[in-house]
């Protein structure tokens, strides 16, 4: 089956079977990356541009190393731009990608819709979504999805429990999607000042943690950005941590297996406690591994066409 | 001298029976007869306008006509011709300009720019406050000598509600409304769309409604303290409007207006144009039920008129990023059209009389700018085409704006000529219908 996307900006257009598309595409490319020679040559002669217009190591180093392991020629480009100057330095940016003939774009942005602009802007030029905003996140997404599909099996009728600062995370927004097209229920919480107020377009809210991870096989602790406190929209870390906090105490009340996520990097003692961030039930090292697998998979597939290995 | 023949005619309180004929002579209707009865003289220059509507002029009460300091954006000449070719004969420019309009000499220079523009005149008004900053009020009355119809610190409120307050008592004397921008800027600042379902799905931050209805509530007070003549501006949401509904039946001395874009997007139209950038206005644009709610303020007469709030921007202050855009949206050339266009579309919900009271005599009450169409009255005139089908073609523009979300746009029901104190500042008939005997 051909894939049929040309761009990446999120996953709720995604169906079921484009998920699984890519979930057993990534399996593939996982058993590349045992290789002893962790390189296919599905890519060569393609230009990738890794357009960083917000500090991210983890989400770049991931891409660059998935075009790298495909052989695909690799371009990082972080702008470090004054913030005054954003949207001007973008426009001039595109153009200047437009101009030396790259295949595909990788793009964070702090702002939201920045991969529409640049699929508008770039005709012809594969755009793949690495973080706009609060908005959307869709390879991060892709990889919890197939790092928890990988742990169970088959997700349908499972629980999933996102905790945290809804409001400001892109994460929770393409999670959201990703789960719940697999058949996940998924139910937020978080303080009511970390969720949007129209919340219940968005997902199920619980405003007690316990009460969300009750009977949940999946808690998943989103980062807290420390501005937000400063921001005024939560009192303290401690307030934060004793209620919010993922401990070995909350997941008391999710199910016996439950497993912990979170899309790093973490701040332990805050959204999570050490001694969960690296207990058995963690599958934060899975995710960072699956991050490579799922983004070969998803390159695979824009730029190849998901044929011709 | 110019006959306007066979028209219908909105005399500024109904719609006559009939078909009729206007003399415009010296600036003034000196003739008004019903068509049949009418004999032209052989010199006579006159247009047949079989079919369409005479209304007196119309009257834009909000646009950004960026003169002095922004000229990239728009200037007095390319604001009075584009308001012309919307229709309007008389269009109101706001004062944030740079520097801004709060001292008489640049209320001086806007009319004198605004008088030999050669399309809509051009109405100056003032701020209410020194650099709109919102601590000393500006010299009301000899900014009112020189020409200004209303003050408003708009694109802001008037951030300090003790400067708005003694600026309501302080007009009361000089006899010209203060117009307020309502919104509270610490619940709205940062935020790019309607907090609502569209913010909670793609994350964009929100601005409250609470915001403009705080706004408009304290507005409402500090009128009803001091009985200050205030019209509140582009109204936005059913619970600032069902306010204001509530302080008309008080008896308080309250207008107000709402913009055609908020008459016709929703924020759900953010999202179906992936974030088109021309859709980012303040206030921004609301709920679906918000826009019922509007549609009825129009209908059961508490709105008092439409004002387009043309905010145009050069490209580069669009063409970008959402969130790195400029707020405002470009539409004095289409608004009327627009406005016409949803009308017919959503089934004519009231009288066109009521339309064209909406862009005449409502906005000319507002500014005490009297607006008829009677024998004696003063030839400031529109002329609407109902039928007239028409794309909006923003390469076209006498407007500086290049981007604007009715770019593409087909409307049914065009202003078609416009005429300012007998002189016609814009014409798009076609040919055949003037006739020199």
């Amino acid at each position: 089956m051909p894939w049929k996307h040309s761009h990446l900006v999120d996953v709720d257009v995604f169906s079921e079977d484009d998920l699984y598309m890519v979930l057993e595409e990534a399996c593939k490319m996982e058993e590349v990356m045992e290789r002893p020679l962790k390189k296919v040559p599905a890519l060569r002669g393609k230009v990738v541009a890794n357009l960083f217009f917000e500090p991210s190591t983890r989400t770049r180093t991931s891409f660059e190393l998935a075009e790298k392991f495909l052989s695909a020629d690799v371009i990082n480009w972080s702008a470090s731009g004054s913030s005054v100057s954003k949207g001007e330095s973008l426009q001039d940016t595109a153009k200047t990608i437009k101009a030396m003939g790259v295949d595909a774009v990788v793009v964070r942005n702090r702002e939201v819709g920045t991969p529409e602009y640049l699929i508008n802007k770039l005709s012809g030029t594969c755009i793949i979504n690495a973080g706009d905003g609060a908005r959307a996140h869709p390879t991060q997404a892709l990889l919890d999805l197939y790092s928890a599909w990988r742990h169970f099996g088959d997700l349908r009728g499972r629980k999933m429990a996102i905790i945290g600062d809804i409001l400001h995370s892109r994460v929770a927004r393409s999670d959201i999607h990703a789960f719940s097209k697999m058949g996940v229920h998924v139910v937020v919480s978080g303080p009511r000042s970390l969720i949007p107020l129209h919340v219940f377009d968005l997902a199920e809210y619980e405003p007690d943690p316990k009460k969300a991870v009750e009977g949940a096989d999946i808690v998943y602790a989103l980062r807290i950005q420390r501005e937000r406190q400063e921001e005024g929209l939560f009192p303290s870390i401690d307030e934060y941590h004793n209620r919010w906090g993922v401990k070995t105490e909350l997941l008391r009340y999710a199910e016996r297996n439950a497993i912990v996520m979170h899309p790093g990097p973490m701040n332990r003692g805050v959204e999570i406690e050490s001694s969960v961030a690296d207990g058995s039930r963690s599958l934060v090292l899975d995710q960072v591994r699956s991050g490579v697998a799922v983004r070969m998979a998803l390159l695979f597939l824009y730029l190849a066409g998901g044929a011709g290995r | 001298m110019i006959w306007l023949r066979k028209v219908f005619l909105y005399d500024g309180r109904s719609l006559r029976e009939g078909k009729w004929d206007l003399l415009l002579e010296k600036g003034s209707v000196t003739k008004l007869v019903p068509s049949e009865s009418n004999s032209l003289q052989e010199e006579d220059v006159f247009y047949d306008l079989e079919g369409l509507v005479a209304c007196p002029g119309f009257v834009d009460l909000h646009a950004h006509l960026r003169d002095p300091g922004q000229i990239w954006r728009e200037d007095i000449y390319s604001g009075s011709l584009a308001a012309a070719a919307g229709g309007f004969t008389h269009v109101v420019a706001m004062p944030n300009t740079t520097p801004a309009v709060d001292e008489p000499s640049i209320v001086r220079y806007v009319a004198e720019k605004g008088r030999v523009a050669g399309g809509a005149r051009v109405l100056p008004s003032g701020t209410v406050t020194v650099k709109r900053e919102g601590r000393r009020i500006t010299e009301m009355i000899a900014m009112k000598e020189e020409g200004a119809v209303l003050f408003t610190d708009d694109g802001s409120p008037v951030i300090s509600a003790k400067a708005m307050r003694i600026a309501l008592l302080y007009l009361k004397d000089v006899g010209v409304p203060l117009m307020e921008h309502s919104e509270e800027l610490s619940l709205s600042e940062g935020g790019q769309i309607n907090e609502g379902r569209v913010s909670a799905l793609c994350g964009l931050k929100g601005i409250p409604r609470s915001s403009e209805i705080i706004g408009v509530e304290r507005a409402i007070r500090l009128c009803e303290e001091t009985s200050g003549r205030l019209h509140l501006t582009h109204i936005s949401t059913k619970e600032a409007l069902e306010a204001i509904r509530r302080a008309k039946e008080r008896g308080l001395p309250i207008t107000c207006d709402v913009t055609p874009h908020h008459l016709l997007f929703d924020e759900e139209t953010i999202l179906h144009s992936a974030f088109s950038s021309s859709l980012k206005v303040n206030p921004p644009l609301r709920s679906g039920e918000d826009v019922e709610a509007l549609w009825y303020g129009l209908k059961d007469g508490t709105i008092d008129a439409i004002a387009t709030d043309h905010a145009p921007y050069h490209v580069d202050e669009k063409d970008v990023v959402f969130e790195a855009a400029a707020f405002g949206i470009a539409s004095l050339e289409c608004a009327v059209a627009a406005v016409i266009d949803r009308w017919n579309r959503r089934g004519r919900p009231f009288s066109k009389e009521r339309i064209f009271e909406l862009f005449s005599t409502g906005p000319g009450r507002v500014i005490g700018l009297e607006r008829k169409l009677n024998l004696g009255s003063k030839a400031d005139l529109t002329i609407i085409d109902l039928n007239l089908e028409g794309k909006v073609d923003v390469t076209n523009w006498k407007s500086k704006a290049r981007i604007t979300p009715y770019d593409g746009f087909t409307f049914k029901g065009w202003p078609v000529l416009t005429i300012l104190e007998g002189k016609i500042v814009y014409n798009r008939l076609k040919e055949e219908v003037c006739h020199a005997m």
